[in-house]
């Protein structure tokens, strides 16, 4: 994942928040994805002592497989206090992804909380390719 | 897409049944409002959940209607429990986010002086904002009990006593709770949350009841004009949100294993038929979460008082805390509804929605049996917050329904924009009332101009009849996550 810069733009949506991510292929689109909503949540990359760990996931097909990979790094946040930093997927389909993930423990004394996202919906959930680009388009429940 | 709808008379609006809707929508608001929803993709929203299965009479939605993800934030739908269906994203996350209210027996005026030493201390015991853990720790064994006894496991444990219970939607304890059908995960995440109130919108608020509309009424439920209340708005916390996340994921499977015989117009709208199993534990999981959200709010009740009590230097008595009722606004419930002359069952979601029961209903607990149901509507921290009582329209219309706040009028992003700049606390202590808040940009996102007009949303509840107003509150002091 590049962190620097903003990989999203926000989509206008009244009570959640909804963003496009575009990426130059699947892998990148995915780690992409995981980098904004990082971002969303937490303001700056984190100190601390930087662990690693496997992640597989898999759905039914893009768009599922972005909402359950997604909602593994967030429950990583939300259910185990580890922070992702930086995400590397080594495979990837249209029902399955295999990643090597860093996290750091969270430490609300120094990290800036944004937002709470509570879940990745599956509201307006796509993921397509334009023109040899590939774009998703993700709604956050707040 | 762009939903046609025909207003029937001042406060109803119809969106005629057209294409996969199963049945048409309709629509609570005023003229203005109805400008504000067509605004956004909320309407189309109303219009989806029309085309699922089993749905009865209308596809519905309150004055407070705003965009939200598969159900339209504000929407009421009931199912047939043969041909119907239960959808997660119906009741949504945050499984029984609702708000308690309870009075007490200060004056405003005696306490003004101390609002910030008020707010502080509050904001310092109570604990907020994003992974804010609670006092209460929970063994696995215990929170099973939590998930199954509701609001009676905080009182037997201490926080409470028994009139609150009376005093609590489903007397604080939904039916079928069942906490063998939950994940790991959901377990984990309730351990430590119980006693919090979360971020967002959820709050605590120190109001004064600054209007009364029904002098009867508000005597009923020990309303006085000057008098000191407190709000809090919470809901089940990273437990319910597990859950949701958990069944709706099995929902979505099961659709694309081809157990699904219609198309759904939005992926969050994934359902399951009412007679098969996996609703059977969506249920007992929906109602888990449910009790766990009663629990909470009746901890954060008992830590108010003690904090209360200490703060102010006075005994329990001076004090007077007292709880008027505790509504929830994010559920589905089996209840009984008259269709075409008969009673009959039905499954009624309710997201962002405040049930509303009319004098005589057989589900109010005595103390509210000839009155009706105190219905809670707050406002947001810089406007005011609505005590109704629900009226017999909601049963004719609504199934027993009616809104639950102000509603969203701008997106998080655009009230942050419109923010910049300014110091929304200092404007808020220009007119009285004192904010402390954890999140960054919490106060921005909620700011006022944020949301619609609760006095505007109230009026069209008020004047379809499924509810009646009867005193208005003022924001004193607020903290927020």
């Amino acid at each position: 994942m590049d962190s620097s810069s903003t990989p999203f733009t926000f989509l206008d949506h009244t009570a959640d928040l909804g963003i496009t991510v575009t990426g130059s292929d699947l892998r990148d689109l995915f780690e992409r994805a995981a980098h904004s909503m990082m971002q969303i949540m937490i303001e700056e990359r984190p100190a601390g002592k930087t662990s690693s760990l496997q992640l597989s996931v898999n759905g039914e097909d893009y768009a599922d497989l972005m909402v359950r990979w997604l909602g593994e790094i967030l429950y990583l946040f939300q259910g185990e206090g580890k922070v992702v930093t930086c995400t590397e997927i080594s495979s990837i389909t249209q029902s399955h992804i295999n990643s090597t993930l860093q996290t750091v423990p969270f430490n609300p004394k120094q990290h800036e909380v944004l937002a709470e996202i509570k879940a990745v919906t599956y509201h307006r959930i796509e993921v397509v390719c334009e023109n040899g680009r590939w774009k998703a388009t993700i709604i956050f429940d707040l | 897409m762009k939903i046609k709808v025909e207003q029937l008379d001042d406060y109803r609006w119809l969106i005629p049944q057209t294409g996969a809707m199963r049945v048409p929508g309709l629509v609570f608001a005023d003229s203005d409002l109805m400008k504000s929803i067509q605004d956004d993709q909320s309407l189309t929203q109303v219009a989806n959940v029309a085309t699922l299965p089993g749905i009865v009479g209308h596809s519905l939605a309150m004055p407070d209607i705003h965009w939200g993800y598969g159900f339209p934030i504000g929407g009421v739908a009931a199912f047939d429990l043969d041909k119907g269906i239960v959808s997660p994203g119906g009741v949504g996350y945050d499984i029984n986010c609702g708000c308690r209210l309870i009075t007490t027996v200060l004056r405003a005026d005696e306490i003004r002086p101390l609002i910030k030493e008020m707010v502080s201390a509050l904001f310092k015991n109570i604990p907020s904002g994003v992974g804010s853990t609670g006092t209460v720790h929970l063994s696995k064994s215990k929170e099973t009990e939590v998930a199954v006894k509701g609001a009676a496991w905080a009182v037997k444990m201490g926080f409470g006593t028994a009139e609150d219970l009376e005093r609590t939607e489903d007397r604080g304890a939904m039916e079928g709770a069942d906490p063998s059908v939950l994940s790991e995960r959901a377990i984990k995440r309730g351990q430590n949350q119980l006693g919090t109130l979360g971020s967002g919108n959820h709050f605590l608020e120190i109001q004064v009841v600054d209007q009364i509309y029904d002098k009867e009424k508000a005597s009923h439920f020990n309303l006085f004009e000057g008098q000191v209340t407190i709000f809090i708005h919470s809901g089940s916390r990273g437990f319910g949100h597990q859950i949701c996340d958990d069944f709706l994921k099995m929902m979505i499977k099961s659709d694309a294993n081809g157990q699904k015989s219609f198309l759904l117009p939005d992926r969050q709208l994934a359902c399951a038929p009412l007679q098969s199993d996996l609703a059977r534990r969506y249920l007992a999981g929906m109602a888990c979460a449910a009790n766990y959200a009663w629990a909470n709010r009746q901890i954060l009740m008992h830590l108010t008082i003690e904090t209360l009590l200490k703060t102010l230097s006075i005994r329990p008595e001076e004090l007077g805390m007292k709880l008027l009722y505790d509504v929830c606004h994010n559920i589905a419930k089996k209840e009984q509804h008259l269709i075409d002359g008969e009673q009959v069952m039905l499954c009624v979601h309710r997201k962002g929605a405040t049930r509303a029961l009319p004098p005589g209903h057989a589900l109010l607990p005595e103390v509210y049996r000839t009155v009706g149901q105190p219905v809670l509507i707050p406002g947001d921290m810089g406007t005011n917050s609505y005590i109704l009582v629900g009226a017999e329209g909601a049963m004719e219309h609504s199934f027993g329904s009616c809104c639950h706040g102000a509603g969203r009028l701008l997106s998080r992003t655009k009230a942050v924009k419109k923010a910049k700049g300014r110091a929304i606390h200092r404007e808020l202590e220009d007119k009285g009332i004192f904010v402390q808040s954890r999140g960054k940009r919490t106060l921005k996102e909620e700011m006022p101009e944020a949301y619609k007009d609760v006095s505007q949303v109230v009026d069209v509840v008020h004047g379809a009849g499924l509810a009646r107003k009867v005193a208005r509150l003022r924001p004193l002091g607020v903290i927020k996550g």
